[in-house]
């Protein structure tokens, strides 16, 4: 398909690209801006691993048409990791606590898990244990049993609440 | 005496743990930098794809390629014609790196492109023309093995790729004077390890034929010497780098030769690299899962519980060629018998050749397959001796000391107190009203020492860096299991020092020194060991150094150097004196762990492994009378996979292997149309998500193992065997019936509920 | 071949007219590369006509581009159409539901698309405009041509609004599913029904279930069966045994064998009705 003009907003940043637009956003993202943290695992929505937030939501970017971004905002674990690092920190709470809470093993569904808990977190500080494991009910993990991705969101739930207050 | 402690907390080993489980990269992990085979990119990379037959058995008439070469971007065509298509195998050469005259599976490599970009591969694929002549197919495995089936290779008559015939004692004898016989059939589907990062990798060569492969391996220097050989490429030629690895499981120990094959051919005719990649449908359909299994099992029993035989005839699905499949079949059919103490044995195996997928290994190895067919049979006898399961079992397991069946030494074990200690935690003796409870029990090799029996153990360096920071070089591989931050604290301990100031340089063959990899459960056994063993004579190495600086006696300890006179030396000034006087050496500690002899026969048959893990889980689930809709409530798990070095790692272990256990036990399974994967997807072939994991717990029992680096075994593997039968025993005790086909779905528990029927 | 992103109503129709035929509404775009090749494109989901929950002169007017994120967390739906919010609530997951629009679900016609099997029950109309601006309204089942095939033209015609009753005094929805994961996962059976009683007796009803034909299919003859009855234990078997005999079901090697699905139709055809009428009557105590 013919390459169109695609304005929207990367990680805080004003993006304009050319590119075809029925292409996925998961290409667009690690092709054409390198945000290889945004992985791709199956193409087909179902593992989880290209999640991004699109306007504050949870996507699988493997499944928007690159069209869809335009004028809207766009948020990779590129970004989650710089917004930490604006607060004064290495990382965002979110990933300090999945380091500390051994919810990090292979790795390759982290991002994606990252930011299905950002998308969480910003919608419900104080989630339930339930509500998280909804929340990262679309990403898939072999290695952990996910129980320990679970007691990180919820720690770094309480780190940002007492952060707030 | 054992000591049982609370979850994951390891306070009475005297061992520190470490911070996290995590190897030196969770933080490129956690902030998405980390760069996996997915992500590579090379300078001037061209794309391979490559074209596969649609026919489960054909014979391939004739291949024109002409219309590929005329793709623009197209940079290499190969087939079978234009290449040296070796044969080449792991256990039997029954493979070649592309299909020649005949196809054997849907998925067969038929031909590969090189292209600048994706999307010019695809086109070059589709312009290529193959005729076939369709041969029939045969797809269950014991049609296979019959007398006029379809042959798939000449060279493996009667579509047996392996067999074993054992007996122990006399079973038949046995059987005559047993006081209860049980006996079911199970049947138990092919699983895929369904890493989440597809396999990738990019080869690339230069003109005097280098090859570097980037690809992550469990165990990348087997794969070197396979790829070596099949390309007729000197050993010194061929170097294979690995990124990081989006998970194993047993998956990546040779990952998909084929791959590695195609891209390295495809790079030694363009001069470019080529990366190559398995969609995640290929994944399925033409990746390794592990093999299926039909296991007709008998047990011969006492009127008072006490074992006396058991017999299993065993046949496994090989697909159409064998990769591991025949040493999994092996532990599948052998590694279960020792769990019990069971004096007469009688295993008739076979693995036999269809027109499938082809097949490899999987975490567990196959032993949790005879875990569900061995557990739910004891559970029958229990039913029919009205003995309660637990202590039937207890009654017949095996301790420490004993030398099975099949010739295992056990140096350490503690199942019975592991049995004990599940059956509390569950809840065993003060049950829930409308809940079904399962126990069973596994074990598991540590350490298998058969995998090349001339190369049994490992080696490791540990180097002084001129800054007084030690590097340890290892062969041994972290795909997250946490093998990196276990051994940086092995020689942390070792010398004394921080955790953190002791780096790991991995994963490239030509630096490192050479491992069997990251399987058997070899990692913190053996290559720990090794890893303890550099550490040692690296702080012998460094005392010598700085007694002959300081002119007097210097001592190691808690890290620091101290001399006689307490004078205190920096590490890093005695590692610069040592670089200087040398003129640029440093430092450099070795260490090689060689297991003692073992007595087992050249097909790897005895004592096979260093030591023994052992481990019980029990279950509680509820069933839906109504539906046969399975809920597992809880799982609890007691290992004893001697000290732990690491509860942080442990942790994310038992968690993980759990969760697997249960998606083997309850979701997975291959689906077969015929030779077609049915379920080619992660919609279709469904892994747990987190709203279908049950609660989980778990603890140690701690023994003090002789073998094990500070007494450790392993627990990667074994935390997966037990599930299975903990499960089936417990949807068993809810249903009132038994399910003998895994996995255990809703409608095959309603069918055991309802007596096969679906009422209207 | 483009991707025209239509900011209002009049642009996607003006779209639609000009390419006369040879374009492809989307909205969500989550299904987008299941189906290939791909024409030119017109993404109507940001066209306002499409958008949110209201009331419309008694209706609730519940937008096509309304997705199943917020469907299910509207706190409209969760109390006057409660079978559209549980519906919604199990699709996929968390991240497919926040693209996937109520009105793809139903145009992209899968056999058992949960939302379209709720807005069968709940007896919801579709609001249809076509590129000549002409409008039309369809019962949601209607509007099913064959199996992933829909009568709703993606190339001239935009699927604007559901109207739905809301659940008053006496009625009640509820909606169930059959699945073999708890995430990730398309329903063995899924089901859902609507009850309207007055003094305890069933005046109005619809039950639901899929897959079973290309669409959503109404249960007649069990509603026959419970119409003008009080409902109680007595009724339950014959409600699934009725259910289940009048429907034809295929076995699927990837879902579940037929004598199964039959089973399964039965049983969820019960709980869905069940539900309901504990609802219905809930309210009407109140």
């Amino acid at each position: 398909m013919k390459e169109q003009v695609i304005r929207f907003e990367i990680n805080g940043e004003k993006a304009e690209v050319y590119a075809d637009p029925t292409l996925s956003l998961l290409h667009l993202l690690r092709s054409r801006f390198n945000l290889i943290g945004t992985k791709e695992g199956c193409r087909k929505g179902e593992c989880g691993t290209c999640t991004v937030l699109l306007d504050g939501q949870a996507v699988n970017s493997c499944l928007v048409p690159a069209g869809k971004v335009e004028g809207k905002k766009v948020l990779t674990i590129e970004g989650v990791t710089r917004e930490g690092a604006l607060k004064g920190k290495r990382v965002h709470p979110l990933q300090q606590s999945f380091v500390e809470k051994g919810a990090v093993q292979c790795g390759f569904c982290t991002p994606g898990m990252v930011m299905s808990a950002y998308a969480l977190l910003r919608d419900n500080p104080s989630p339930s244990p339930e509500q998280v494991r909804e929340a990262i009910s679309g990403n898939l993990c072999r290695c952990s049993g996910y129980k320990q991705i679970e007691e990180a969101v919820l720690e770094a739930a309480k780190t940002m609440q007492e952060k707030q207050g | 005496m054992p000591v049982t402690k609370k979850t994951g907390v390891n306070s009475e080993t005297g061992i520190p743990g470490p911070a996290y489980n995590q190897g030196p990269d969770v933080w490129d992990k956690v902030t998405g930098k980390a760069v996996y085979g997915i992500d590579l990119q090379l300078p001037g990379m061209l794309y391979g794809k490559v074209l596969r037959s649609p026919h489960s058995h054909a014979r391939v008439i004739r291949i024109d390629t002409a219309g590929a070469f005329a793709v623009p971007g197209v940079r290499a065509v190969l087939t079978a014609s234009a290449i040296k298509n070796k044969p080449y195998g792991i256990v039997v050469e029954d493979e070649q790196p592309l299909a020649g005259d005949r196809v054997r599976y849907i998925g067969d490599e038929v031909a590969a492109v090189a292209a600048v970009d994706e999307e010019s591969a695809g086109k070059a694929l589709e312009a290529i023309k193959v005729d076939y002549e369709p041969l029939p197919a045969v797809y269950d495995p014991a049609e296979a093995l019959g007398e006029d089936a379809v042959q798939l290779h000449e060279q493996y008559s009667g579509n047996i790729a392996w067999e074993r015939d054992l007996e122990r004692g006399d079973p038949e004898q046995a059987f005559k004077e047993a006081d209860l016989v049980v006996e079911n059939s199970f049947s138990i589907p092919s699983v895929h390890p369904t890493y989440l990062e597809p396999i990738a990798c990019v080869a690339s060569s230069d003109y005097m034929d280098n090859l570097t492969i980037h690809t992550a391996l469990q165990s990348p220097d087997v794969v070197r010497e396979i790829i070596s050989a099949a390309l007729e490429l000197p050993l010194s030629k061929v170097r294979i780098i690995g990124p990081v690895m989006g998970g194993g499981f047993g998956g990546r120990v040779y990952g998909n030769l084929k791959l590695y094959l195609l891209s390295s051919l495809l790079s030694l005719q363009t001069g470019a690299p080529v990366k190559m990649q398995l969609s995640r449908e290929e994944e399925f359909s033409v990746g390794r899962p592990m093999i299926a299994a039909q296991i007709k099992m008998r047990m011969a029993l006492r009127k008072d519980g006490t074992f006396l035989a058991r017999e299993a005839d065993i046949i496994t699905d090989n697909g159409a060629y064998s990769a591991q499949a025949p040493w999994v079949s092996k532990t599948l059919s052998e590694r279960n018998d020792a769990l019990y103490r069971i004096p007469h044995i009688r295993t008739r195996a076979r693995l036999a050749y269809t027109n499938k997928v082809p097949t490899a290994q999987y975490r567990a190895y196959g032993n949790q397959a005879a875990n569900f067919a061995s557990e739910s049979l004891i559970d029958q006898a229990a039913e029919k001796l009205q003995i309660d399961p637990l202590q039937l079992r207890l009654k017949n397991c095996t301790r420490a000391g004993d030398v099975t069946g099949h010739g295992l030494q056990i140096k350490s074990c503690a199942l019975a107190e592991c049995l004990e200690e599940a059956a509390t935690r569950i809840g065993w003796h003060n049950r829930k009203k409308n809940r079904g409870y399962g126990i069973s029990a596994g074990i598991h090799a540590s350490g298998s020492l058969v995998l090349n029996q001339d190369f049994r153990g490992a080696s490791a360096r540990a180097v002084l860096e001129l800054d007084g920071k030690v590097t340890v070089f290892t062969g041994e591989q972290d795909y997250g299991q946490g093998t990196y931050g276990a051994f940086s604290h092995i020689a942390a301990m070792v010398l004394g020092l921080d955790a953190r100031q002791v780096r790991i340089y991995c994963r490239d063959t030509l630096v490192t020194p050479h491992s069997q990899g990251a399987l058997a459960n070899r990692q913190t056994t053996i290559g720990g060991r090794a890893v303890q063993l550099a550490a040692e004579d690296l702080k012998k190495l460094i005392e010598e150094a700085a007694s002959e600086m300081a002119g007097q006696p210097v001592k190691m300890q808690e890290g620091r150097l101290e001399t006689a006179s307490n004078r205190d030396l920096k590490l890093e000034e005695v590692a610069r004196y040592y670089h200087y006087r040398t003129s640029g050496l440093t430092l450099n500690g070795e260490g090689r762990y060689v297991p003692p002899p073992s007595a087992y026969d050249e097909t790897g048959y005895g004592n096979i492994s260093v030591t023994y893990s052992f481990a019980a889980h029990a279950a509680e689930v509820e069933v839906d009378r109504n539906t046969g809709a399975l809920t597992v409530h809880r799982i609890a798990a007691v290992h004893d996979s001697g000290r732990i070095v690491n509860p942080h790692a442990a942790r994310g272990q038992v968690f993980g292997g759990m969760t697997q256990g249960l998606g083997f036990c309850c979701y997975e399974g291959y689906l077969f149309d015929k030779g077609r994967v049915a379920n080619a997807s992660l919609a279709d072939y469904r892994v747990p998500t987190a709203m279908d994991v049950p609660g989980m717990e778990y603890s140690f029992v701690e023994t003090e193992d002789p073998e094990g680096p500070f007494g450790a075994k392993g627990l990667g593997e074994v935390v997966q065997v037990p599930v299975p039968g903990a499960i089936a025993n417990a949807v068993a005790d809810a249903a009132g019936s038994r399910v003998t086909e895994l996995p255990l779905t809703a409608e095959r528990i309603y069918r055991a509920i309802s007596g096969g029927e679906c009422e209207r | 071949m483009s991707y025209m992103v239509a900011a209002s109503l009049e642009q996607a129709l003006k779209i639609l007219h000009e390419k006369g035929g040879n374009v492809q509404v989307i909205a969500g775009g989550t299904d987008l590369y299941l189906k290939k090749p791909l024409p030119d494109l017109v993404d109507v989901s940001s066209v306002p006509e499409i958008l949110g929950i209201c009331r419309d002169e008694g209706m609730l007017s519940i937008g096509a581009g309304v997705t199943h994120t917020e469907a299910a967390a509207s706190a409209v739906i969760q109390s006057e159409a409660e079978a559209l919010a549980e519906a919604c609530r199990r699709v996929g997951s968390p991240q497919v539901r926040n693209m996937g629009t109520i009105g793809g679900n139903l145009v992209n016609a899968a056999p058992a698309a949960d939302a379209a099997v709720a807005l069968v029950a709940l007896g919801a109309k579709a609001l249809l405009v076509n590129h000549a601006g002409s409008s039309r309204e369809a019962f949601v089942e209607d509007l099913y041509a064959g199996y992933n095939c829909s009568y709703v033209d993606g190339s001239s015609e935009i699927l604007l609004r559901f109207l739905v009753e809301p659940c008053g005094q006496g009625m009640g929805s509820a909606f169930m599913r059959f699945a073999p994961r708890e995430a990730l996962s398309l329903p063995l059976v899924n089901s859902a029904a609507f009850v309207r009683l007055r003094e305890n007796i069933i005046e109005e009803v619809r039950v639901v279930i899929a897959p079973v034909k290309p669409a959503p299919t109404r249960l007649v003859e069990t509603e026959k069966l419970v119409l003008g009855c009080k409902p109680g234990e007595d009724i339950w078997r014959k409600v699934e045994y009725t259910a289940a005999s009048e429907v034809e079901v295929r076995g699927s090697l990837l879902r579940c064998s037929e004598e199964y699905r039959y089973h399964l139709v039965g049983v969820l055809a019960r709980r869905a009705l069940k539900k309901a009428v504990e609802r219905a009557l809930n309210r009407q105590r109140r």
